[in-house]
Parts: structure tokens; sequence; C-alpha cells
């Protein structure tokens, strides 16, 4: 009886210390890829020459909720471009494909709209690939609130 | 847009992908714990079974999302049911786990002179002991709720699928086969780690085999925590 006591303990204590939060928890293995704050506002990535700002409304960004995403291009667009497109995805993690497609909004800015969905490993940081057909590529990482 | 065969296509891939770059580590510890616990039985059909009653619940809430047009909706409304299915899931792998090692007297517990609600008592021992193949299909439909990343990734591209078709039926059928082919697309990822735990020299070993069920408390205790803070 003694040692199934000891035994449950030990189970018990691993369980917790490998669900626990923080510096032990995969979640936060990805926390030094954080490239962009996106609750405070805006972030620009440069890609070759052109700007890429991106923008998350509402604010704070929440998973399960519907997200209104906007870019806007500055710099040297080549001519009759197509519109950019957004992969969501997440570092280290496979959660299928998740685009949210863009629609010109005028002045080179391009909106849609899109879900970050919650993942139950209560891991937080996610990456939005903004991909600029003929231009190229830029990660925007950040952590979104569950 | 896509055409609706390549979407399925596209789906059954995203599914293959996501099987083994996710629900090998998410989902793992359900179907090894479902192997371990068949002993020496086949685990072909009680496996199938199980899948079976996962996809037709993916199928399901696709079609809902594609019918109502929403994921964001449908999600908000299933999030507590969800909760309760992953502690389920938790406290099931626990008690199997419990059982495999000989430290959960079942016989004691739920057997037939436990007196009050004694048909309670009857069912959970039927349950836990599994020894019924066909209980694994009640088990993949609940199961089939466990809140999962990928699965709401796709829900959302069927709920898009839905919003794209010309009529609530037809969007609730391709939502519905977009889910069904996603599901079947994790099947092979699962079912290989469920071969696995199903080899014999590794369910013969008494000292492998209680620390495989020793693994499966852990993991279960992980997803109630994880359910807990979800």
């Amino acid at each position: 009886m003694k040692r199934l006591i000891i035994i449950f303990v030990v189970v018990l204590l691993t369980a917790f210390f490998l669900a626990a939060p923080g510096p032990i928890s995969a979640g936060d293995k990805y926390q030094e890829l954080i490239n962009c704050d996106l609750h405070a506002g805006p972030c620009t990535h440069t890609l070759g020459g052109v700007e890429v700002t991106l923008e998350v409304t509402p604010k704070p960004i929440k998973a399960m909720q519907d997200l209104s995403f906007k870019i806007t291009l500055t710099g040297k667009l080549p001519t009759a471009p197509k519109a950019p497109y957004i992969d969501l995805g997440m570092p280290g993690m496979k959660m299928g494909p998740n685009r949210v497609q863009l629609k010109s909004a005028g002045n080179d800015a391009y909106e849609g709209r899109g879900v970050i969905v919650r993942c139950p490993s209560g891991r937080r940081i996610w990456r939005a690939t903004v991909i600029i057909p003929a231009v190229g590529q830029a990660d925007f990482i950040f952590d979104v609130i569950y | 847009m896509l055409s609706t065969d390549t979407l399925y296509l596209l789906y059954l891939s995203a599914g293959f992908t996501v099987g083994f770059g996710h629900c090998v580590g998410m989902c793992g510890p359900i179907v090894v714990t479902f192997s371990l616990n068949l002993k020496k039985r086949s685990i072909l059909v009680p496996q199938l079974l199980y899948h079976l009653g996962r996809i037709t619940t993916y199928a399901i809430l696709g079609g809902v999302v594609a019918a109502a047009g929403s994921f964001t909706m449908v999600a908000a409304h299933i999030e507590r049911l969800q909760k309760g299915v992953m502690v389920f899931a938790g406290a099931l792998i626990v008690l199997l786990g419990l059982a495999m090692a000989g430290w959960l007297p079942i016989g004691r517990i739920f057997g037939d002179h436990s007196s009050p609600g004694r048909w309670i008592s009857k069912g959970f021992g039927k349950l836990l002991k599994l020894k019924s193949t066909m209980v694994y299909l009640p088990l993949g439909l609940l199961l089939g709720l466990l809140p999962c990343g990928p699965v709401y990734t796709a829900l959302l591209g069927s709920a898009r699928a839905g919003m794209e078709t010309d009529s609530v039926y037809r969007g609730m059928l391709a939502g519905m086969g977009l889910m069904g082919a996603f599901g079947m697309g994790t099947v092979p990822a699962l079912f290989l780690v469920a071969k696995l735990a199903d080899m014999g020299w590794l369910k013969s070993r008494a000292l492998i085999y209680k620390a495989g069920a020793v693994l499966m408390i852990i993991a279960g205790i992980i997803f109630i925590i994880k359910a807990v803070r979800f």
C-alpha cells in the first residue's frame, strides 16, 4: 500500500511538472521567436524594397474569434501586383492550412477576415506569414490570448 | 476558388500530414491506451470503430458549421461540452492505466456486489474492461468532440466552403464531406501509433507493460489539467 501511494504521488508530480506553465512548458520554447507585438499596434517588416505592415483587430488579439487582418504595402511594388494573402500557423506545430484571403482596400492596402484557433496544448505563439506574389514573404510572430 | 474534388483531396492530405505532425503527440495517448488495454485481442476492428466514430463526429460538426456559415458561433456553443469530453478522456486514460497496472480493483469497486446503483456500477465496469468491441464506436463519437487545433482549422475551412455554396443543404453536405476527408487523412498516423503499442514483445513483458500503464496515468492527468485550463 505504501509503495502504491509513493508511485501515485510520483506520477501526480510528474504530470503536474509536464503540464505546468513556465520555462519548462513547450509554449515558452518559441517565446524568443516573437518579433511583433500586434496587441500594441501594427507591425512592419521590410521585404526587399517593400515595407509590409500588418494590423490585426480587434485588440487584444484573442483566439476563436473573428479577426480582421489588414496589410499595407509601401515602397517598390511590382506593376499590377497580385493580392497578398496570409497563412496562419504555429511555430513547431502543424495546425493545418489556415489561409486568410485578402482583398484590395485601396492605396496598396488589403483586408481580409480570419480566425486564429485555440490549441489545447496551451501554446500561444502564432505566426502570420504574409505572402506577396512576385515579392516574397514576411513572418510576423506574435502571442495570442486564449 | 478550388473545385470541390480538389478541396476533398486537400483536406485528405491535410489530415494525413497533420496526423503525423500533430495528432500523434496530442491524441496518441488515447489510441495507445486502447491498444494496450486490448491485450492479446486484435486492435484492427476496435481501432477502426473508434476512428469511424471520430470521423462521424467530425462530419456532423463539419455539416453544422457549414450550414451555420460560422465557425466561431458553433465553437462558442460547444466549448463547455468539449471541456467535459477532455476531462472524460483524461479520466478514462487514468482509470484504464490504473486497471492495467492492477492498482484499480475494478471487480471490487464496480462489481455486482457494490450495492447502490448496481446498473451504474455494471456499466462502468463494462466500459472500463472494454469487453465489447462495439464500445469503441460510441467512444470515437464522443472523443471526436475533443478540442483540437487542426480540427478547428479544418472546421474553419468547412464553414467557408459552406458559405460559398448556393444552398444550406449543399453547404452542409460539403462541410460533412470535407471533415470526413480530413478525419480519414488522420487515421494512418494514429493507426500506426496504435500498432506500435500493440507489439507482442511490449505487451508480454510485465515491467514494460506496467511502465506503459504509469505513462498512461501521467498522460491522463495531463489531459485533465489541460482540460481544466482550457
